[in-house]
This record gives C-alpha cells, sequence and structure tokens, in this order.
C-alpha cells in the first residue's frame, strides 16, 4: 500500500534538489565510533538528523534539545503527508535536505543519527519504533503516544536497542533544581513514608477544554491535492477528510489525539512525576468528572481524580467546564511527614542524581532526563483519565501489567488494533 | 426498521451542538441527562437499537451533517451497555447492530456500526464480523474489531483465511499475530516466503507474538536475507521472539537467536542489533 513512497517527486510532490554531498557533509556518529562511551567523539558536535512531521512543531525539539542544550544538527532528510510542508522544510533547513512522502525512507537512511518526530501523536508510537529498530536516537513531540500500550512497545524497542529518548516538554529538568522538589522527590523515592502517603498534588487550570472539543457537524470535503490522506490517517480508521481534522485541530480527535488532557498532560505529568518518583509506575484508580463522551469529537470535561497505590492523589481540574474539584484540598509531601527517625535515615541518602540533556546522554549512552518509560508513564495518566471519562465510569489499573482491573472494554481502549499494514 | 416517534422524541433530547459545531456549551445536568436518555432508549430493546440505526445518514462531500443527534445517541447506547449489571443488553445491543451488516446500508454507516460494535461487542457477534472480512470496504474494520473483542475472534479469523485475498489477507494476518494465535504459527511462517512485503512483515511479528520456537531457522533466514525497511522488521521479530523465549525459560532457543543476531549483524549501522543480541546472549548464561 505505501511501500513505494521513495523521496519525493515532481510528479506526485515535488523532488526537491537534494544533493547527497551535502548529506554527507556531517559525519554521522557511528561512522567515528561514537557509540562506544570510550570510542572517539565526531568532528564537531553536530547531529546528523531526521525529521518525520514538518507541520507547525517541527523543528522545535531540534532547536530546544539540541540547540540549545549546546550542541548542533544538521537536517539531512523530512519526512511529510503534505507537500506544502515539504517544501517548507526546505525552504527553512536548507537544499540539503532530501524529501520523503514516507517516514520511512527516513529510518531507513545510514546517514542519521537522530530523528525528531513531530507529526499528530497517532503516528508517535509507529515512527519511535522504527527509529529504534533502525538505531537512531529520538526525540518525540508530546503526547508520546495515543494510547497506553503503544508506551509500553516505544519502551521495549527503545531499551532493546540501547537508544537514547528525549520526550519534547522539559519541565523536569527545572524542577529538579528546586531545592524542595528535590525534598519531596527523595522523601517519596525513600520508601520511609511506607504507602501512606497523604498528598494531594491538584493540576488547577491551564487545560483548553472549551477550545480542544471537535466538530460533530464538519461536512466531509474532497481530500486537497497536496494532502496524502490515506498515509495521514495510517494506523488509524479513514474518515472522510474535513480540514479540521488534519493540521493544528487533530488534537480534538480520538483518532489522533485526546483533547486537552492528552496535549498539556505531558506538560505538566513530566515535572510531577518526576518530584513525586512516579517515573515507574502509574494511578491504581481513575475517577472522572466530564461530558458523556462523543464517539469521536473530544468533549468538555471537569476533572480526573487519579490515586496512586501510596497513597498519593493526582487530581487533573479543568477549570473550564463543570463543577471544580472539591473532594480533597491540595496537601504538599514534605518533612513533616515523617518521624524524627525516618528524617535521619533521610538525611542519609543520597541526594538525586542530575537529569542529562539530550546531547549528554547521547555522548554518554545514557537515559536523558525526558528518557521513555518516564515520557510513558506520563502520558499514560492522560489516558487513563482519557479511558475513564470515554466510559463514564472509574476504573482500577494494574501498572505493571498495564491493564485495567476486571473491565474488558476499557482495556479495549489500552490497545486499540491498527489499520492494516500498520502494528505495534 | 424505522424509529418510532417515541424514539424519534428520545433522540431530540440530545441538546444541539453549539454554533462553533462542537459540545463546548453542553451543561453538566444536560450531560446526566444524556446518560439517562441511553437507559430511556434501551428501555425500547432492540427494536429501538434498529430504529437508531435508521436515523443514520451517509455523510457525504459538502453535505449537512444529517444524524448527529441518532450518532451520538447510538454511542451512548453502546457505552451504557458495556456498564456493570448489563451483559444482557450489551449482547443485545450488539446482535442488533451486527443484524444490519453486510446488507444495503451505505458502507460508511456499517463501518459506523462495526466501530460501536468493536465497543460493546462480544462472541456473540463474532461470526458477523467475519463474514465482513470478505466485503473489500469493511474488512480492516471487521478484523480490528475481532482483534478488539479477542474472544472468538482468533477463530473466525482463521476460517476466513482461505477466502480473503490481499489486503483483506493481510489484515486477517495482522490480526491473528495481534490476537497471538498459536493455530496460526503454520500461516506465519508460510507467509515469510510470499511476495508481498508487508505479508512477509506480518508473519515475522506473528512468529514473535506467539513465541514460536520451531520457527527461528526460518525467520532468521528471511531476515538475513531482508534490505532496508523489511530487514529492520525482521530483525526485531527475531529479537522479539529471542526476548520471549527467554523470558518463556527457553534458554539454548533464545541463545542460537541472539547469537545469530550478534555474529551476522556487523555491518556499523547495525552495531545497535548487535549489541542488543550481545546483551541477550549474556543474559542467557
Amino acid at each position: 500500500m505505501t511501500m513505494d513512497r521513495g523521496p519525493v517527486n515532481r510528479r506526485g510532490f515535488l523532488r526537491g534538489a537534494a544533493t547527497a554531498a551535502a548529506a554527507l557533509a556531517v559525519v554521522p556518529r557511528h561512522v567515528v565510533g561514537a557509540e562506544s562511551p570510550t570510542g572517539p567523539q565526531p568532528p564537531s558536535e553536530v547531529f546528523a538528523c531526521g525529521l518525520i512531521g514538518c507541520g507547525g512543531q517541527a523543528g522545535e525539539d531540534l532547536k530546544s534539545y539540541i540547540k540549545d542544550w549546546g550542541a548542533d544538527f544538521k537536517l539531512l532528510a523530512a519526512a511529510d503527508v503534505h507537500y506544502g510542508h515539504l517544501q517548507n522544510a526546505k525552504k527553512r533547513w536548507g537544499e540539503q535536505v532530501e524529501l520523503y512522502t514516507d517516514w520511512r525512507r527516513v529510518v531507513e537512511r545510514k546517514d542519521i543519527d537522530v530523528v525528531s518526530i513531530a507529526t499528530p501523536p497517532h503516528w508517535h508510537a509507529l515512527c519511535c519504533i522504527g527509529a529504534a529498530q533502525a538505531g537512531k536516537d529520538i526525540l518525540c513531540e508530546k503526547p508520546m503516544t495515543k494510547f497506553i500500550a503503544e508506551g509500553r512497545a516505544v519502551v521495549t524497542a527503545v531499551k532493546r536497542y540501547g537508544r537514547v529518548f528525549q520526550i519534547g516538554t522539559s519541565g523536569r529538568f527545572g524542577a529538579c533544581k528546586s531545592p524542595h522538589s528535590r525534598m519531596i522527590h527523595k522523601i517519596m523515592r525513600s520508601g520511609l513514608l511506607k504507602n501512606n502517603c497523604q498528598g494531594v498534588f491538584i493540576q488547577r487550570g491551564g487545560f483548553p477544554v472549551k477550545r480542544y472539543c471537535g466538530l460533530v457537524n464538519a461536512k466531509p470535503e474532497p481530500v486537497p491535492k497536496e494532502l496524502d490522506w490515506d498515509m495521514y490517517c495510517g494506523p488509524a480508521p479513514v474518515r472522510p477528510f474535513h480540514h479540521d481534522r488534519f493540521g493544528w485541530n487533530h488534537r480534538f480527535y480520538w483518532d489522533y489525539e485526546g483533547g486537552a488532557l492528552a496535549d498539556f498532560a505531558q506538560h505538566y505529568m513530566d515535572p510531577f512525576q518526576w518530584i513525586y518518583g512516579k517515573d515507574d509506575t502509574s494511578p491504581v484508580e481513575v475517577e472522572t468528572l466530564a461530558a458523556p463522551a462523543h464517539p469521536e469529537c473530544c468533549t468538555p470535561w471537569a476533572w480526573a481524580e487519579l490515586k496512586y497505590a501510596d497513597g498519593l492523589t493526582l487530581v487533573l481540574d479543568g477549570n473550564e467546564w463543570g463543577p471544580r474539584y472539591d473532594r480533597k484540598k491540595e496537601r504538599r509531601v514534605d518533612l513533616s511527614d515523617l518521624d524524627a527517625e525516618s528524617q535521619e535515615k533521610l538525611k542519609a541518602l543520597p541526594d538525586p542524581e542530575p537529569l542529562l540533556t539530550f546531547p549528554e546522554a547521547v555522548r554518554q549512552r545514557k537515559d536523558s532526563g525526558g528518557h521513555v518509560e518516564a515520557a510513558h508513564r506520563a502520558i499514560t495518566i492522560a489516558h487513563l483519565a482519557n479511558i475513564s471519562l470515554r466510559l463514564g465510569r472509574k476504573i482500577k489499573y494494574d501498572p505493571v501489567k498495564e491493564q485495567v482491573i476486571g473491565d474488558d472494554v476499557a482495556n479495549r481502549l489500552v490497545y486499540q488494533p491498527m489499520r492494516e499494514p500498520w502494528h505495534l | 426498521m424505522p424509529a418510532s416517534e417515541q424514539l424519534k422524541a428520545l433522540v431530540e433530547q440530545i441538546p444541539d451542538h453549539d454554533k462553533g459545531g462542537s459540545y463546548v456549551s453542553l451543561t453538566p445536568e444536560a450531560g446526566e441527562a444524556m446518560r439517562t436518555l441511553a437507559a430511556e432508549i434501551l428501555k425500547g430493546g432492540r427494536e429501538n437499537v434498529l430504529g437508531l440505526v435508521d436515523l443514520l445518514v451517509e455523510p457525504k462531500i459538502g453535505e449537512e451533517v444529517k444524524d448527529i443527534k441518532p450518532h451520538y445517541a447510538l454511542h451512548l447506547v453502546a457505552v451504557h451497555v458495556t456498564g456493570e449489571g448489563q451483559e444482557k443488553a450489551r449482547a443485545e445491543v450488539a446482535l442488533a447492530l451486527a443484524s444490519q451488516l453486510g446488507g444495503d446500508r451505505p458502507k460508511a454507516i456499517q463501518k459506523y456500526l462495526i466501530q460501536e460494535i468493536q465497543l460493546c461487542g462480544g462472541k456473540e457477534v463474532t461470526e458477523t464480523l467475519g463474514k465482513m472480512l470478505l466485503d473489500p470496504d469493511l474488512y480492516d474494520d471487521a478484523a480490528r474489531a475481532l482483534a478488539a473483542i479477542k474472544e472468538g475472534a482468533a477463530d473466525v479469523l482463521l476460517a476466513a483465511l482461505p477466502n480473503v485475498k490481499g489486503r483483506a489477507r493481510l489484515s486477517v494476518i495482522k490480526k491473528l499475530a495481534v490476537l497471538k494465535c498459536e493455530k496460526a504459527a503454520d500461516v506465519f511462517k508460510q507467509a515469510l516466503a510470499e511476495q508481498d512485503l508487508d505479508i512477509r512483515i506480518a508473519g515475522a511479528w506473528g512468529i514473535s507474538r506467539i513465541a514460536d520456537a520451531s520457527a527461528p531457522e526460518a525467520l532468521l533466514k528471511a531476515a538475513d536475507g531482508a534490505r532496508d525497511w523489511e530487514r529492520l522488521n525482521l530483525s526485531d521479530a527475531a529479537m522479539s521472539l529471542a526476548d520471549a523465549l527467554l523470558a518463556a525459560g527457553k534458554k539454548p532457543e533464545a541463545a542460537a537467536i541472539y547469537a545469530h543476531m550478534a555474529t551476522t549483524r556487523t555491518d556499523p549501522t547495525e552495531k545497535h542489533i548487535k549489541q542488543a543480541a550481545e546483551r541477550g546472549l549474556a543474559a542467557t548464561k
């Protein structure tokens, strides 16, 4: 169906004047042995990069997580399903960028070290897995995935091949420098609360709940000539085209993302998870207050309450629709939660390690601060809340098996079978 | 079955969308009433479900959407019956929806019915979904629904396999892999030698999903001979198979795969596979 999507040509989408010579100007890191922690470094700290998805967020991660963190990159290849986006990529990044309508051609290239993924989220997992299988390090826009099982598959692939992964949000890098946050992190990771955590963390507002509702009256439109709609839909069902489903507003539809919860929770949960030491687990109970969900369009919600096995409560209060969350009051974890003996024990424990930036992590072949398991667990919070609100009921979750307990239908949203030829 | 006037009146109780076309202005009270509405509709049983289906209208390019309320209402019903204590109603709704597949209704509507069956359906509708695997417009929707339903789905997919062709066949093989169908072991192995690249990839994935200890030789041979995207996928299937065998305590079988991958993936661009295989090999010791 899609395997013949080679470099872009003028008959389909125009081929840019890509030059092999330009592509060779940057020496891929594997050529100079940079994979080994003791091996030589490349001639300069310049990553040979490929870009998958050339829309609004394209290149933001390359800037934020490579350039702003002291390294540099050269873009050699870019893929998108929209001709206009591809042409913009060439204008923005230079003539050396070879253009493709199929992202698989980018990950196949042997001269690329890092792939930056900025497609709509229903593609993120497949692109991440393909990149990991091809030995690329990965920058992935948030939200990391569309559903929970995708996240586990990405984690498996990234870990199997020892890849460095950084999610497209960086709140934890600031949080980990705050003495107060570091103290909470230390308390939570110490185990001294003994599953009797009284903490209540409330994220009030910051979710554009109303803006992120899909159009239930969208009149089907002809597919624009410059768009490969089938490839855009990819693993998601093919619907009649409407411009709202393509571009920025894809966020409002279950097929591609998951509304304000999915789009913003990764930002807020990234520092929360580090501070509260939840990078390796997920909530066990989830309850939401929301309007009855529409089958295809995201609809308004009021709040989500998520409880962890150790007693910690996390609340996402949309603060735009319905009543505000008032079941519990915010309560920070602090030293007074520990008795004197436990406080002494805490003092003896080492401080948390500093987080590595993406370039540092690549250099040292270690996890980046926004690593793959943390990113998966962060977006799992949003997915769980969305499952609860889509079904209009409380769910219980097993964070080890990553399955909803005793609710077969809820698990149909944990793992959503993909349209052929795609699979996790 | 045409919708009764009573059903139409119930559907009309669903609030209008707001001017912008979404349900932003839906109040929490109206939302609660919509949930009650689903229960009210269900009191009319199968007749009302069929009536809702009859109110659905095929979306057409450039035309206003004409079935917003029944479309929403049918989903509310499908969600409602997935709740606790609703097993009998759930099966009744799923069967009613399935009874509308395969006829003259526009394919877009049938796709929507399958989508809702994917949510609320169970074993009782797998046979009907199996028939839809032969429909060139519906096969993939039906296959996805079967994979989501799980119970009884693998047998239906297997039974359909001799009769499906082209992309439908790919879809069926993929979903057998999703379901980890051990009875499909030979199907997966044979797929490795097919002309269609996607079928070969599906076969390799299936082998890794069922952790088939009899398949490494065929899989490794196929992976070694593959190029580009296929090579990435088949190599990964081999590594996944080795990991699964190791997890199942089959260390010698896993070690053989890891050793093969470690000694054959010598190109610098495959160093990550070699290193993964070496880590796997060490874990078998």
